[in-house]
């Protein structure tokens, strides 16, 4: 993949917005952004205000939920957590992307091998 | 599911708190930037350096607010809320414009509503009968004896059948005798009909027969109104013509008999047996019921037998019978469909232009902001997004456009009903309903999209590079909108002249009509309807001293001249009978001619004006003891007495059984328009009701010459009535003039409405033309002022103003001629003494036309004339 980095597919911010705040609790838009930017090794191509799209449909959903509050650093801020709906639709997602991706793999992979020899 | 349905409310809510949910928005996004920036200066950078990579990292503010805005709301919503207000804050910076756009409009949807609702009333609405469809009838009438026999024999293909004379009774149960429309019925009528009685019930078989029983049943207006309205009637009494029925039933209020306005219903049998047994009296409406599953065709079948039979059986009554059957609704609406039609052609022109001339206004407008579209393009608007925006607005003025339209209908309609000829009288319950309201929107808003889409899509054509070339100089139409604008105004005429042309048939016929000679002098006549009561005055020499004495007390008032004739003219009235003549060989029975008889007392011809051409007139001296006599008409004189004097020759009546009663002919009149002006006079016989051996004419008119103005006298007339018998109505009281006047209501409606229409066409046509020639003075103020830079004169410009005014005239007119040779034929049951491709109305239709249209473009050339060069080269 190089320097150029990954466009995100359809639905998959989404699915990392849930990912994150499942495993990382309380967090607020800035931080979920940073979260992904971080875990994905800065490989995803982010900019950061399309994460706030994502946040108000998993919310209309639903699948989170949102308070203001007090940052770290005492500025306010909104933070999202996840809810129950939301683990629900996050386990039944990372499946369907887990089996994807395993699919995805072995086709790409069947094709590699079988165009050369 | 529940997660969607969540969504979908959650989305629904966010249209209604766009600002709190924006402001929520723009604080999140604030904090994100700050945290973001804390975290920039935390590794060191310059608080610039910070501030800018945090706005790089975050991506667009505005794209981000917008892709937020799409997921939180309903984004197709969200842009047409967006697209109206942006539309409606246009149409207030331009009010000219968006007053003529939505008049226009309304006048053609206003136009065509309140004639679709009178449309939908009569035309399309079902008969308020069970299972409407099934209903039958046929144009002739029918004896009692014939509703028998056929009812007898066509058990196969009618499930029932009845039939309904229309009379006058005298109701003498209020403060004045008042004559009330009574149907003689046949009992069939109300199980045919199939509508039960509201209180009570209908007439029982049993009931319908000679010597039945005094009852009768109650129309709903007649009992609200002279019973007000008693819920215990059925079982009382009312006195009617001189007799005491007890009443059965009342009838709903929305009952009505097919073709005629009946206040009750008696039994023909009882009420009138001698009349119910004589089957050459073909005086009966009759109605019939399919059976389920046979189709008119069928019973058509079925009818041509009973027909030959009858025949056979009947010669001189049932000979030459063809019954032609008929839906019941076409045969109720036929009489005025054609003219509604017609009226319904002529608005929907009239809409069409209207929706032509919009969608000039809109083309023009395009046009003039195409600078505006230009940069919006250049902004970065897509062209979807821009023509959206385009239709979304021309689609509000189409509806605010339909909105008024509607209004106006109401108000139109409201005056239709008013105005309505008498063919719909019986017809009350015409008013908008919710099928007309929706098509009335349907149609601006089908307007709206039609008409504005091509100017919409137009408009976006821009190529952007090449208008903000044209960057300061005025951005023009290009030959394409000129060419589609130009079209528009020429159909626009074509079809105004169709319009004109259809209208000024009308006018011509109108005219025509109204300088017919009826034969007599209506001026300062009046005539009433008087009926003699059968309870008492069954015999003959009762009635004729009745006619003496009540002739004798009206002519005793000072300047009154009054006479007696069985049906006046004009009252869609009178009797016939068939002829032998004296001295001919005899004809069959059933091939007799037919000629319209009247009895007469008094000198009818001088009250009414009738010139006497040969011979004498009727006199009091032809008494019943005197030798029989007759007075004939000009047209009788000259159908059956060519070459002859018909002065002293006899006739009598075809049908009569006994000693021949032969009738001397002893005058000839001249003849009166009977039927209606428009109707040629028919060979009429005219005797003395003093010699008359008819019992059954207890019917009368009665005419009275008055030396000035009439009306004044109507208290002394129902006195000297009332001095003789004080239960005698006088009925249609009513001057000779109203009523010629009455027998030209319907063309003049016609004529009127059409008019209207045309006119109507014609401005908005006018406007049309003036807005396309204006604005191509104005597009070309800059061409003319050179032209009159190099030298061209004043005189050069109006001339070439004009000119393409008048091309653009002449050949709207040419091809609205061509138009209205192919429609004007549909109309040709509505003009009277001129053809439909009447030359004289063309040419005059066609010479207005061009002087409007040429006026319309004389203001628009005169500004041109007044272009400064020097001010013109410069302009923009």
């Amino acid at each position: 993949m190089g320097d150029s980095k990954l466009d995100l597919l359809q639905g998959t911010l989404d699915l990392m917005v849930l990912q994150t705040l499942a495993a990382m609790g309380s967090l607020h838009g800035y931080g979920i952004a940073r979260r992904i930017e971080q875990v994905s090794g800065d490989q995803v191509l982010l900019n950061q205000g399309t994460i706030y799209a994502s946040l108000v449909r998993l919310q209309q959903r639903g699948w989170i939920s949102a308070e203001w509050g007090t940052s770290e650093n005492n500025r306010k801020a909104k933070f999202y957590s996840i809810t129950k709906a939301g683990r629900k639709q996050l386990t039944a997602d990372a499946a369907y992307w887990q089996r994807l991706s395993g699919v995805m793999g072995r086709v790409l992979a069947m094709q590699d091998g079988g165009g050369k020899r | 599911m529940m997660d969607t349905l969540r969504q979908a409310l959650n989305r629904l809510r966010a249209l209604f708190f766009r600002r709190p949910l924006d402001e929520e928005l723009d604080a999140e996004m604030a904090s994100h930037l700050d945290l973001a920036i804390e975290e920039n200066r935390r590794r060191g950078l310059s608080p610039e350096e910070a501030r800018r990579q945090a706005l790089i990292r975050f991506g667009g503010v505005e794209q981000a607010k917008e892709r937020h805005r799409d997921a939180r709301g309903i984004p197709a919503l969200e842009i047409l809320l967006q697209d109206l207000r942006y539309a409606i804050r246009q149409l207030r910076k331009n009010p000219g414009f968006a007053c003529t756009a939505i008049l226009t409009l309304a006048l053609g949807i206003g136009a065509n509503t309140a004639i679709f609702t009178v449309i939908n009333a009569v035309m399309l609405r079902p008969l308020p009968y069970a299972n409407p469809q099934e209903l039958v009838t046929w144009r002739g009438n029918e004896s009692q004896l014939d509703v028998d026999d056929i009812r007898a024999q066509s058990g196969s293909f009618f499930s029932a059948g009845g039939a309904v004379n229309p009379e006058v009774m005298d109701y003498t149960g209020g403060t004045e005798p008042i004559g009330v429309h009574a149907g003689y019925v046949d009992a069939g009528l109300f199980e045919v009909l199939g509508v039960p009685a509201m209180l009570g019930r209908t007439l029982l078989p049993q009931e319908d027969v000679k010597g039945g029983p005094r009852v009768v049943v109650l129309g709903y207006p007649f009992w609200r109104e002279y019973l007000s309205g008693d819920r215990n009637i059925v079982g009382k009494t009312i006195p009617l013509s001189g007799n005491s029925y007890t009443v059965i039933g009342v009838m709903p209020e929305r009952f009505a008999v097919p073709e005629y306005s009946v206040d009750l219903f008696v039994s023909l049998r009882m009420v009138y047996p001698e009349a119910a047994a004589y089957r050459g009296v073909h005086f009966m409406r009759s109605y019939w019921r399919l059976k389920p599953g046979i189709t008119i065709a069928r019973a058509a079948t079925g009818m041509a037998a009973i027909d030959a039979r009858l025949a056979a059986s009947y010669p001189s009554e049932e000979k030459g019978r063809h019954t032609a059957l008929v839906p019941l609704q076409e045969w109720v609406t036929g009489e005025v469909s054609s003219a509604l039609w017609v009226l319904f052609g002529a608005v929907c022109v009239v809409l069409l232009i209207a929706c032509a001339n919009f969608a000039g206004l809109l083309m023009a407008r395009t046009v003039s902001r195409r600078r505006e579209m230009v940069i919006r393009a250049a902004l970065g608007g897509g062209r979807g997004r821009l023509v959206r925006q385009a239709l979304t607005e021309c689609t509000l003025l189409a509806m605010l456009g339909g909105a008024a339209g509607l209004v106006l209908a109401k108000f139109g309609t409201d005056l239709l009903v008013a105005a309505k000829p008498a063919a719909l009288a019986h017809l009350n319950s015409i008013a908008m309903d919710i099928s007309v309201l929706i098509s009335g929107l349907a149609v601006s808003i089908l307007t709206g999209l039609l008409f504005g889409l091509a100017p919409a899509w137009s408009s976006t054509r821009a190529d952007v590079a090449g208008a903000m070339k044209e960057e300061g100089r005025t951005v023009t139409s290009g030959p394409a909108g000129h060419a589609f604008r130009r079209t528009l105004v020429i159909a626009e005429l074509a079809l105004a002249m169709v319009l004109l042309v259809g209208a000024g048939l009308l006018i011509h016929s109108f005219a025509r009509l109204r300088s017919v000679d009826p034969g007599f002098n209506p001026s300062n006549v009046i005539s009433f309807f008087i009926q003699l009561p059968a309870a008492r005055y069954s015999e003959i020499p009762k009635q004729t001293s009745f006619r003496r004495e009540l002739l004798a007390r009206l002519n005793s008032l000072p300047g009154v001249d009054a006479a007696m004739v069985g049906d006046p003219p004009l009252n869609g009235s009178e009797v016939t009978h068939s002829l032998a003549f004296d001295g001919r060989p005899p004809v069959a029975e059933g091939d007799q001619p037919e000629v319209d008889t009247f009895c007469v007392m008094g000198d009818y011809f001088r009250v009414m004006q009738i010139p006497l051409h040969a011979g004498r007139a009727l006199a009091d001296a032809d008494r019943e003891d005197q030798p029989l006599v007759a007075v004939i008409n000009e047209v009788m004189a000259r159908k059956y007495y060519a070459g002859e004097n018909p002065i002293g020759q006899r006739i009598r009546w075809g049908h009569e059984a006994g000693p021949p009663r032969w009738m001397t002919i002893v005058g000839v009149v001249g003849d009166v328009k009977q039927y209606s002006l428009a109707q040629p006079a028919e060979p009429a016989v005219f005797t003395p009701f003093a010699q008359s051996n008819e019992s059954w004419r207890r019917w009368m008119g009665v005419v009275v010459r008055t030396p000035g103005a009439s009306a004044g006298l109507i208290p002394a007339l129902k006195a000297q009535v009332w001095s003789l018998d004080n239960q005698i109505p006088l009925n249609r009281i009513q001057s000779m003039d109203e009523l010629l006047q009455l027998s030209l209501a319907e063309r003049r409606f016609n004529m009127l409405l059409l008019g209207l229409f045309a006119g109507l066409a014609l401005t908005l046509a006018v406007v049309g033309i003036y807005g396309v020639m204006s604005y191509s003075v104005s597009e070309r103020t800059h061409e003319i002022g050179i032209r009159m830079a190099v030298g061209a004169g004043r005189s050069d410009v109006l001339k070439m103003v004009m000119g393409q005014g008048a091309r653009l005239a002449g050949l709207g007119v040419a091809i609205g001629i061509l138009g209205a040779i192919a429609l004007t034929r549909l109309m040709t049951s509505l003009l009277f003494g001129i053809t439909p491709t009447d030359p004289a109305t063309f040419i005059a239709v066609a010479v207005l036309m061009v002087a409007v249209v040429l006026l319309a473009c004389f203001v628009p050339a005169r500004r041109a004339t007044k272009v400064d060069p020097t001010v013109a080269l410069r302009y923009e």
